[in-house]
């Protein structure tokens, strides 16, 4: 395996899943603060949904994606089966329930109170929402750790839609299952090692950025 | 009439077919104070937030300095009013981030943010803690930047849930105290809504009484006090007298205050000058033909105006300038041979008698 090869392979594995977790957080972050404000019937059925569908396993969402993308399957004219595109779907996929659900869980954490408070000074609609990422700003990069971590180190289901092309659709993972079953675990170790030191480094900035507000918070009286 | 700052009317709000609000008609003028007293679960809460904009009521209408609200101005008119929560929650960041967030959703630039900032400051005396996390402060300085966090706004109107709740009396007595001046020199027309006599007595031009979520009685404080028109009202605010008088002299400390034409004894801490409250429990004023010579240095000459038979008790009014009420027992009323019209003195010892409230500094001078 040639360095262009890995550099390649990490590129990809870092705009399909960085681009996955993009487009969950800003579909089920809205999604969040919908079921957090809004009442209507069947509203637990949903967040219970949600919740569940945070425990989706990778293959089976790879096996939903595959049967929808078959070239004979209902959504099979767009051939995206075996795209870098349908490997971002299905990650989305992943990524999506994880955000929304643990977003849900972060606004839940916030003191109603507060809300009233901010309506009380004057918060027009827009602005209460504001102060409800503001004051949930913790749980939300959690959550976009979690997902970004949870779609980054998956295999099940960009193996399934993705189809392990090399140097179209080969990413991080598949490329360490291919060359663990090819007996070369040298390649397979450094790739793993790749994939954890970008995990690393995607999470140290999270992090950081979360515990940048939690520092200003706390002060330095907790000593 | 001129018009009024603040107008409700007919307003109904019902809640899993429960009736919470149902209000005909409340006004409210400019500067003026008017405290919500009531048991709970009264809706007193409910009405304050209806009528701070912050809840809708399923009918009914609200004008703000005469203009009608409706949804399109709304939050405009909301802005003119700063409503305070029961319990002070703060938003993260410093005091300062919270005092400022306010005018930030007002959108107001930097310079009209320090100069406000500067202004409650030194109203509040925050300049100690402005850079803390609220979480550090205790209870009565969390109190003051929850207080500061409103007058900030400059608001035209002010509505307080119990604002003072939940603070030991000492603290609760001064926060009072220091708001009643704030607010005189401020000036909002305010609606407080309190289940304590005492800081209803001592905040409101006006006190409106509230059951099952209707306004039952309205009036000046010693009116509705002295004069429930329904036995809820009656129930509501107990039998007590509530008198208002000046001290004239204090003698280690021992008051000697003028109320009402008449020289009162009572203990308290308060300077000459003051304005102050006094309570009578009726249990604890005794009922005599002639002034008898005893230990009790409180003794009013006045008028029996109403006999009226309690539970186990008799309650006899007496008109010496205020209603005087005294409990006494059937057979003492036959005693004394108690009618309507009749001349009496009613005497109660001064360390039954306590002085609440002080009024600032502000007051005692504008009386010298």
């Amino acid at each position: 395996m040639t360095g262009s090869e890995i550099l390649q392979i990490t590129l990809l594995s870092l705009l399909v899943s960085g681009l996955a977790a993009l487009l969950a957080f800003l579909t089920g972050l809205p999604t969040a603060v919908f079921l957090y404000l809004k009442d209507f019937p069947g509203k637990r059925l949903v967040i219970s949904l949600v919740n569940t569908g945070m425990g989706l396993p990778p293959v089976v969402v790879g096996l939903f994606v595959a049967i929808l993308f078959w070239r004979t399957g209902p959504l099979g004219f767009l051939h995206l089966m075996y795209t870098p595109a349908a490997m971002i779907i299905a990650q989305f996929i992943i990524a999506f329930p994880v955000i929304a659900g643990l977003s849900l869980a972060a606004f839940e954490q916030v003191d109603p109170e507060l809300l009233l408070q901010a309506k009380a000074l004057g918060a027009s609609k827009i602005q209460t929402i504001w102060v409800l990422f503001r004051e949930s700003k913790m749980g939300q990069i959690a959550a976009i750790i979690a997902a970004f971590g949870g779609v980054i180190s998956e295999v099940g289901a960009v193996m399934m839609v993705g189809g392990n092309i090399k140097g179209y659709t080969r990413v991080l993972t598949t490329s360490i299952v291919q060359e663990t079953r090819m007996g070369n675990f040298r390649s397979a170790l450094i790739l793993a090692l790749i994939l954890l030191s970008l995990s690393f480094a995607v999470n140290w900035f999270l992090t950081s950025l979360q515990q940048k507000g939690e520092k200003r918070w706390k002060g330095p009286n907790w000593k | 009439m001129e018009r009024p700052e603040l107008e409700i009317r007919e307003l109904k709000l019902w809640r899993d077919g429960r009736k919470i609000l149902d209000v005909s008609r409340l006004e409210l003028g400019k500067n003026e104070c008017l405290v919500l007293f009531g048991p709970n679960g009264a809706g007193k809460s409910t009405l304050l937030r209806v009528a701070s904009l912050l809840e809708q009521a399923d009918s009914g209408e609200i004008y703000y300095q005469g203009i009608k609200v409706d949804k399109k101005n709304r939050l405009e008119l909301s802005r003119k009013a700063a409503y305070l929560l029961q319990k002070p929650v703060f938003f993260r960041g410093t005091v300062k981030d919270n005092l400022l967030m306010g005018l930030k959703f007002r959108g107001l630039n930097e310079a009209e943010q320090r100069k406000r900032l500067n202004k409650v400051v030194e109203l509040f005396n925050l300049n100690s803690f402005l850079n803390r996390q609220p979480g550090e402060l205790s209870g009565g300085e969390k109190q003051r930047v929850h207080l500061a966090r409103a007058f900030i706004l400059e608001p035209e109107f002010l509505f307080l849930d119990e604002p003072f709740n939940g603070l030991d009396a000492e603290l609760r007595e001064r926060l009072i105290s220091d708001f009643f001046d704030i607010r005189k020199k401020t000036g909002q027309t305010t609606i407080l809504v309190t289940h304590h006599r005492d800081e209803a007595a001592f905040m409101a031009d006006r006190i409106a009484v509230m059951v099952a979520g209707e306004i039952i009685q309205t009036g000046k404080v010693e009116e509705v006090f002295s004069a429930p028109t329904t036995p809820e009202v009656s129930k509501l605010v107990g039998q007590e007298t509530l008198v208002e008088g000046v001290v004239e002299e204090v003698d280690n400390g021992v008051l000697r205050i003028s109320a009402h034409g008449q020289t009162i004894y009572a203990f308290g801490s308060q300077k000459k000058g003051q304005r102050v409250v006094l309570q009578f429990r009726p249990e604890e004023v005794i009922l005599a033909e002639e002034k008898p010579a005893t230990s009790v240095r409180n003794w009013i000459f006045g008028t029996v105006s109403e006999i009226r038979p309690l539970d186990r008790v008799m309650l006899v009014v007496i008109d010496c300038g205020f209603r005087l009420k005294a409990y006494v027992s059937k057979a003492a009323l036959e005693e004394l041979k108690l009618v309507e019209g009749r001349k009496i003195w009613a005497g109660i010892k001064a360390s039954a008698l306590n002085a609440s409230w002080n009024f600032g500094q502000q007051e005692l001078d504008s009386q010298e």
